[in-house]
């Protein structure tokens, strides 16, 4: 039997920082973010990735039958189309009137709750659950954590909340030689009861699933897309849809799981590598070949859960950097005390009962604010670096060091 | 290899870089013969500089310094005794023939497979030994006449400068920085150009200095500014950076270390400013007084409006001290770990002194990882790539 063949998109943008100054620090209403930047680089994309590539996708689905696709768009991301790209939600939600999109669940800050705080994890989750609900018409029933990140407790977790699959890394020291394609399922055991009654009060969805489908993302596969697409020294290059679809057919296994940015298409492989193209050819071999796209619920329901292997990660992972841990995002001292001086003071922001500084506090913590002040210069320091609107990790603590000072003395007036 | 100066002779970076240089050279298996301006009691290497005996016969003898200007120059004459005078030429055009001449001469009898200058006062010398030998002329530049001067050269220096890259079959930059200033202002071809950044000799600060500085608390937090006091250095934008640290955090300390003719303008201004008990001007420091200096100061600032490369920098961080280095350097080009900003914009620096003095997390960072970079930067290492070019022009 052929794979099948499941494309999930990552679709997000934080909101940057301003360059705060330490003499604004207490003075009242103070805004943290970067409204002129965080507009350009919305449009920016926009106009380079979100709206070609929708539109492309829209006719590839239209036209056919055997096509489908998923996305997780981050609860920021969403706030920014209503801010500065009210088009883009529009093909969006075009895309979800086609019936054959799937959204999936995520934190609605795309933060590291999941390793810090249970609460503030769930809520989040919860939030952005009830948006996709409002803006897509659609309950999502797959969770996928920011940046893949994963460990037996978010599975289990993840099933407590009332999903049925979780999206993962497939990394190598985890598969210990298996195919990823194959759907797995987490160790079974139990939470601590204390923890199990903080996901039961903010539990997403109605009931707990019984069982969670561990889907786990192809790397070699989606990298060849995401990663090397366009790379000149690549032995792979240039990319025919023809190999690639060769080398798929290949893989075995039920489902090759090909997960990546979404910005992939016109952002980081810029229009002129060809990617579009690339990408547009590729449902018609599919459907000569008898290759089906599907969502990853599609996978689930018919997924054999007394066959699946067992995907055992105690210390998490993602999909990030070359060590695929939390490294990205923890582990200098810069990134460890910011990191824990803003969920000190969960428990007396939402005691404030002060929505607009419960928003700000939610927004200081998205995974991105970590991640530009990771100071891994020897290995993807350059991969941080392009990515980074700020001039160096110290510049993203310095301004992020203000907003949190400004936070506190907002907290103790 | 014509110097200029080396210690314990000199005043500024030069004399620092141009014997780490020496140092690496010799341990990667290079020969160097160095003929300096002056005696020197190192024992790196031949060195030839004029005896007695050798300036008899010629009869000249020149009182080059580095950082010579014609007027410093003239005020050094007139400290010559008299009798002495007439050994010296009469102003620096006239030393410099004569440092020349002698040097040329002092090494008719070698047999170099490169000649390597430093800085335009060598670059005739290096010029006429090159052209005698009949073998490459390599130009290292530390710093250009336009740095020194804040773009309003001596005809003459920049003349002489220009002769020297045009004489060279390759010249050595201290960084990229001062690179385009060479492709910019002087016209040169960019592939005629390596950059090959200064090395450090400085050791990383230990694990206990580190721990002292993380746990230690002080009621007066010290800022530190190094170098000579003149415009090159940015001196006039410390202060407006003190100004603005002093009126969120009175108790903020600042030093200011080293001399120069600006010293009496830079007092003036600190007591318009309000600064008269938060600014220290310590003068002209040795090497022990400025090692201390460094380790007591919580942050290092180096506001040059213009700085080829910035040896201080290293020297700070070795100290686990952390630096805010101007972007218009060529330390900041290589210092990972660090604040970088333009030197004009003060009030950004003054945040970033602000932010390192309240945030601990963010100050042990910087004093712990930036000396990472003094592994990386080592003279040997940056000897090698200076020898590459000696092979890529002997083989050419």
């Amino acid at each position: 039997m052929n794979p099948r063949i499941c494309f999930y998109f990552q679709v997000h943008q934080p909101y940057r920082l301003r360059d705060l100054r330490i003499t604004e620090v207490g003075h009242g209403d103070v805004d943290y973010f970067d409204n002129t930047k965080n507009g350009e680089i919305f449009r920016k994309v926009a106009e380079k990735c979100y709206l070609p590539a929708n539109a492309l996708m829209l006719e590839m689905l239209e036209n056919h039958p055997d096509f489908h696709i998923s996305y997780s768009l981050s609860g920021v991301f969403l706030d920014q189309c209503k801010e500065y790209g009210p088009d883009v939600l529009e093909s969006f939600q075009k895309l979800a009137a086609t019936g054959k999109v799937e959204f999936l669940a995520e934190t609605y800050y795309h933060s590291l709750a999941s390793v810090v705080s249970l609460e503030e994890y769930c809520e989040q989750v919860t939030k952005h659950v009830r948006a996709i609900e409002e803006l897509f018409g659609m309950t999502p029933t797959v969770f996928r954590n920011t940046e893949l990140i994963y460990n037996n407790e978010i599975a289990q977790i993840a099933r407590l909340m009332g999903f049925n699959g979780i999206i993962s890394e497939g990394a190598d020291a985890m598969l210990q030689g298996r195919n990823p394609n194959d759907p797995f399922r987490p160790p079974t055991f139990r939470l601590p009861a204390s923890r199990e009654k903080i996901v039961r009060k903010h539990r997403p969805l109605p009931k707990r699933a019984r069982d969670i489908a561990v889907l786990l993302k192809n790397y070699k596969l989606s990298d060849d897309v995401a990663f090397r697409f366009s790379d000149k020294s690549w032995v792979g290059y240039p990319l025919d849809a023809h190999t690639f679809t060769d080398w798929l057919m290949n893989s075995g296994g039920q489902s090759v799981n090909l997960f990546m940015d979404y910005e992939t298409f016109g952002e980081h492989q810029w229009e002129d590598t060809g990617i579009f193209d690339f990408l547009r050819s590729l449902p018609a071999i599919w459907q000569e070949r008898g290759i089906k796209a599907v969502t990853p619920s599609q996978i689930i329901a018919d997924w054999n859960k007394d066959h699946a292997h067992v995907y055992d990660v105690h210390d998490s992972i993602s999909w990030a950097d070359m060590e695929r841990d939390l490294s990205a995002w923890t582990g200098n001292h810069i990134q460890d005390a910011a990191l824990q001086s803003i969920y000190t003071l969960e428990h007396q922001v939402k005691m404030t009962g002060n929505e607009k500084l419960i928003e700000a506090w939610r927004k200081l913590l998205t995974s991105d604010h970590f991640y530009y002040m990771c100071t891994k210069y020897w290995s993807d320091g350059d991969v941080h670096k392009y990515f980074s609107p700020y001039e160096s990790p110290y510049e993203a603590y310095r301004r992020y060091s203000h907003a949190l000072a400004d936070l506190r003395s907002r907290l103790s007036a | 290899m014509f110097g200029w100066e080396y210690p314990p002779l000199h005043l500024g970076g030069l004399g620092v870089a141009c014997q780490g240089l020496v140092r690496g050279l010799l341990g990667n298996g290079v020969k160097v013969t160095l003929v300096l301006p002056h005696e020197s009691e190192t024992s790196d290497t031949e060195v030839r500089f004029p005896t007695d005996e050798f300036v008899q016969k010629l009869r000249v003898c020149s009182m080059l310094q580095p950082y010579s200007t014609f007027e410093s120059f003239e005020a050094d004459i007139r400290k010559v005794p008299k009798n002495k005078k007439d050994v010296y030429g009469d102003n620096l055009g006239e030393a410099i023939s004569n440092y020349t001449e002698m040097s040329v001469k002092m090494t008719e009898d070698l047999n170099p497979d490169v000649v390597h200058c430093h800085d335009w006062m060598t670059y005739e010398a290096g010029r006429r030994a090159a052209a005698h030998h009949q073998v490459p002329l390599v130009a290292h530049i530390h710093a250009t006449e336009l740095d020194r001067t804040n773009h309003a050269p001596n005809e003459y220096i920049y003349q002489r400068e220009r002769m020297g890259f045009e004489a060279a079959n390759r010249i050595i930059a201290v960084s990229n920085y001062t690179k385009n200033v060479l492709i910019e202002h002087y016209g040169i071809a960019q592939e005629k150009i390596s950059v090959v950044h200064n090395g450090s000799a400085d050791m990383a600060p230990s694990h206990e200095l580190l721990e002292f500085k993380r746990t230690q608390k002080k009621q007066h937090p010290l800022v530190l500014f190094l170098g000579r006091l003149v415009t090159q250095k940015g001196a006039v934008q410390f202060l407006e950076m003190a100004s603005i640290v002093h009126q969120t955090k009175p108790e903020v300390n600042f030093v200011m270390a080293g001399d120069g003719h600006m010293f009496e303008e830079l007092v003036d201004l600190s007591c318009k400013l309000g600064l008269q008990d938060s600014v220290i001007f310590a003068g002209k420091v040795g090497s022990m007084e400025a090692s201390q200096l460094y380790t007591q100061a919580d942050c290092f600032v180096m506001p040059s409006i213009s700085e080829p490369f910035g040896l201080v920098a290293l020297e700070a961080i070795s100290h686990g001290t952390p630096v805010i280095l101007s972007r218009q350097s060529g330390a900041a080009e290589v210092i990972e770990d660090c604040f970088t900003v333009d030197f004009w914009d003060t009030a950004k620096m003054a945040d970033c002194v602000l932010t390192i003095l309240r945030e601990e997390p963010l100050a042990h960072q910087l004093r712990s990882y930036a000396p990472r970079i003094l592994n990386k930067l080592t003279w040997q290492h940056q000897a090698s790539h200076v020898q590459s070019v000696y092979t890529d022009l002997i083989h050419c």
